[in-house]
């Protein structure tokens, strides 16, 4: 059983006029990134903030590696790293300054060390010395994030943090994303590009004016939307893949070279049979996964009004 | 933690350096030697001058500095930190710093202290030549000392509300608007220095007096308005301890405010019992420096040698009654809750009840504020008691209602109207403080401008051999039927608010 390092209940937020946040339930564990995902004004932005103790709450709990918010505030702050959709920089500072002042502020051992370190992990390390008003969007959201990763925090909160950068960043972000994800940290992260979402979340919450409408692993919501798109692929030796796919209970089989797509209606564990079917009859499979954009099909069979 | 261990103070003094500081540092320098090589032309050439002795011609000079001083270290200071403070909140970098494990003294040390620095650098430049000007002017070190340890105290003292004033407001220019206005309204007050409370919390008299005591030289009417010592009900006290009393005392509760506003935003500005100690401390100050005019027995001015006549005439008592109600306006506006938190707290406590909604509203402060008036009031004709009781019930009727109307039509206008409440709240005021005396202007008659809001207290209070108490008594008593008419609707608009708490 994983450790859970984030946990909220019956968290809700009022707004004037609004219920920001109702009534939210969710865990993100140890191991866990978990997609935070709604159309605008869902309140994933204001959920972050009131994680972390920038928003009101006004009913509900939110704990930290087993730190209360309301009674702890202090030790659940040194926990979590919180990076907002914007980026907040001194821009009369170099990046290794701004650095240096969060280091101070957090008690970083070995703070020059760990300033290399940070800014070699966001490719910010040509950038050093240079005032932070002179870097770029997508820059200045690696500096932030590279902040937010300085003091080692067990818990990261990342509001759309890929919104600022260039392909190449995108797949740097992922790449440290899944660094984090074995490091065992729980990474609560939402984003508008679900195709990005999909590719290191292995949990998601689909969140509507305020509420959470599903909640659960990657599987366990596909599973739950009733049909997934499946891609399998197969070595050109073996068995019948085409016959037996089509004597399963799957819909618009299509043949692709070496494999086929298809949808499949049934749950998890006759998926598995179909796998398990197939590897019986001699079918080499190579590839078996549901199709790349898991995220955003969930997303749009959820009933979430608006795209965000 | 030390200063140089708070990574706000570090940061903040990276950004004063980088803007550059030498240039500023250099205009202080300029302006300090220009003032010094003035003294030394003096005492090269005495005939070119207008000065009597080499002490007035430093006095003068050392004037000028301090004039300089405090107009980088106190308006300069206070600007710096609450647009510093105000930028860094629209940039997010204030909730990034609030996020980190430092603690909330130690964010408000950095900013305090760290965003004012070039105005501080020049300040120990115009100092220092200060210090040069004195020595070559052959007058007392402590006139030096006194003076500096106010000018600094004072910028201590407006960063602290400069502070605050970037962690609320979104544009802290009306924050430095706001305090040129008072340091010009102040100038009023010079007529009566030794009488009025802001001059010791602002540490004119202090810093005027430390002039006049050094070699008791300057004309009559400035001895007896800037000469010797304040008396705090009688007993006489050093003006610049005085000062410094006052500042500290104040500059505790402000403390406290910045610092549970910077460990939680959404709390309130002034805690309930801090409004009523900040309001108690400033009026017993305040009436414990006019004591010894009536020694409790108003409206009996009592003989008392070294007062100036213009005191006899003075209607001083009036004077302060207007001070207590802008006092009382700007503590019962910062207590005032915003109807969205009262909302809030409603929804996570299921507290439903007018009751709860009173006990935390400003009408109820209004009402204990009103208490420690009429408390203190008291002082001022407690042996007179018989002949002044009218007066004296006029006065605090007047602030009781004006306090009550004042709080419920605040609390109305944020809750029926909202995001016009501040417009709303200044046409009614208008309309019950001012309009009186347009009318009595028109229609050339006086009883019209006696309706005003603020006319029964300050009419009792300036003219207390009126015949006409009634007439005032009268007026407090409609002031209290408008009191009545704002209440049913404030409490119909709470119970609206509360249908709505789910």
């Amino acid at each position: 059983m994983s450790n859970p390092l984030l946990t909220i209940e019956h968290l809700r937020v009022d707004f004037p006029e609004v219920v920001a946040v109702n009534d939210l339930t969710l865990t993100v564990s140890s191991g866990d990134v978990c997609g935070l995902i709604g159309p605008n004004g869902a309140g994933k932005t204001t959920t972050m903030r009131a994680i972390s103790g920038l928003q009101e709450c006004t009913r509900g709990s939110v704990k930290v590696g087993g730190h209360e918010l309301a009674s702890e505030p202090g030790e659940l702050k040194r926990q979590l790293g919180f990076m907002p959709d914007f980026c907040p920089t001194y821009d009369q500072l170099t990046a290794s300054e701004f650095l240096d002042h969060f280091a101070r502020a957090y008690d970083v051992p070995n703070r020059a060390k760990r300033i290399e370190e940070c800014l070699e992990l966001t490719w910010l390390k040509e950038k050093t010395n240079a005032l932070c008003e002179e870097l770029s969007r997508g820059m200045k959201q690696r500096l932030v994030l590279a902040k937010t990763l300085l003091p080692d925090p067990k818990v990261l909160l990342l509001d759309e943090p890929a919104s600022g950068l260039d392909p190449l960043g995108r797949i740097e972000l992922r790449k440290i994303l899944l660094q984090l994800r074995e490091a065992g940290k729980a990474v609560l992260i939402s984003s508008h590009i679900l195709t990005e979402l999909s590719g290191f979340c292995n949990t998601a919450a689909i969140m509507e004016r305020g509420k959470l409408v599903m909640f659960g692993t990657i599987a366990e919501l596909g599973q739950k939307m009733g049909r997934r798109q499946m891609s399998v692929k197969w070595r050109a030796d073996g068995g019948k893949p085409m016959e037996i796919l089509k004597n399963a209970n799957v819909k618009n089989l299509e043949a692709t070279n070496l494999g086929a797509t298809f949808d499949f209606d049934g749950d998890a564990n006759t998926l598995d049979e179909l796998l398990k079917t197939l590897v019986v009859q001699d079918v080499r499979v190579s590839e078996w996964r549901g199709i790349g954009d898991d995220l955003e099909q969930i997303f749009l069979q959820s009933g979430a009004k608006e795209l965000m | 933690m030390n200063l140089n261990d708070n990574p706000i103070f570090i940061t903040q003094r990276r950004l004063t350096h980088r803007a550059g500081v030498l240039a500023p540092i250099f205009i202080a320098a300029l302006i300090g030697l220009s003032l010094l090589a003035g003294l030394i032309a003096y005492r090269a050439d005495p005939n070119d001058f207008h000065f009597n002795s080499l002490q007035e011609a430093g006095k003068v000079f050392y004037g000028w500095t301090i004039g300089v001083e405090i107009l980088v270290l106190v308006i300069g200071g206070f600007s710096r930190i609450s647009n510093s403070l105000a930028n860094e909140r629209k940039a997010g970098l204030w909730d990034s710093n609030r996020l980190t494990p430092l603690k909330p003294c130690q964010l408000v040390t950095g900013y305090w202290l760290g965003s004012p620095l070039r105005e501080f650098y020049m300040a120990a430049i115009l100092a220092g030549t200060g210090l040069v000007i004195v020595l070559l002017a052959k007058l007392s070190i402590t006139l030096w000392l006194g003076t500096q340890i106010l000018i600094f105290s004072t910028a201590l003292f407006f960063g602290l509300i400069a502070v605050l004033i970037g962690m609320i407001f979104q544009r802290p220019q009306g924050g430095v608007i706001l305090l040129v206005l008072f340091f010009l309204f102040q100038s009023f007050s010079f007529a009566m220095p030794k009488f009025v409370l802001t001059n010791f919390l602002l540490p004119v008299y202090g810093i005027a007096n430390s002039f006049m005591d050094s070699d008791n030289s300057g004309n009559d009417y400035s001895i007896r308005n800037w000469g010797g010592l304040p008396q705090i009900f009688g007993l006489p006290i050093n003006p610049i301890l005085l000062s410094l009393g006052l500042q500290l005392l104040v500059g505790i509760f402000l403390w406290r405010a910045a610092i549970r506003k910077t460990a939680n935003p959404f709390q309130p500005v002034m805690l309930r019992w801090e409004a009523v100690a900040i309001f108690g401390i400033l009026l017993v100050a305040q009436h414990g420096l006019i004591w010894g005019i009536w020694h409790g027995q108003f409206p009996e001015i009592q003989p008392w040698t070294g007062r100036p006549k213009f005191y006899e005439s003075e209607p001083l008592l009036s004077v302060v009654h207007c001070g207590t109600i802008l006092l009382a306006i700007i503590i019962l506006a910062a207590a005032s809750p915003q109807p969205e938190t009262v909302r809030v707290t409603a929804l996570r406590l299921g507290v439903k009840n007018l009751g709860a909604i009173f006990a935390g509203s400003a009408v109820s402060l209004a009402v204990a504020l009103a208490a420690i008036v009429a408390v203190i009031l008291f002082s001022q004709c407690a042996f007179s008691f018989g002949g002044s009781w009218e007066i004296y019930i006029i006065a605090v009727g007047n602030l009781l209602s004006f306090f009550l109307i004042f709080s419920l039509l605040l609390e109305f206008c944020r809750l029926r109207h909202r995001r016009r409440a501040l417009g709303f709240v200044a046409l009614w005021l208008f309309i019950l403080c001012v309009l009186p005396f347009i009318l009595a202007g028109v229609f050339t008659n006086a009883a019209i401008g006696k309706l005003s809001l603020l006319s029964p207290g300050v009419v009792a209070l300036a003219n207390p051999n009126d015949d006409n108490l009634n007439y005032l008594l009268g007026i407090v008593a409609g002031h209290f039927g408008i009191v009545v008419l704002l209440f049913i609707n404030w409490e119909r608009q709470w119970k609206q608010l509360l249908v709505k708490a789910v």
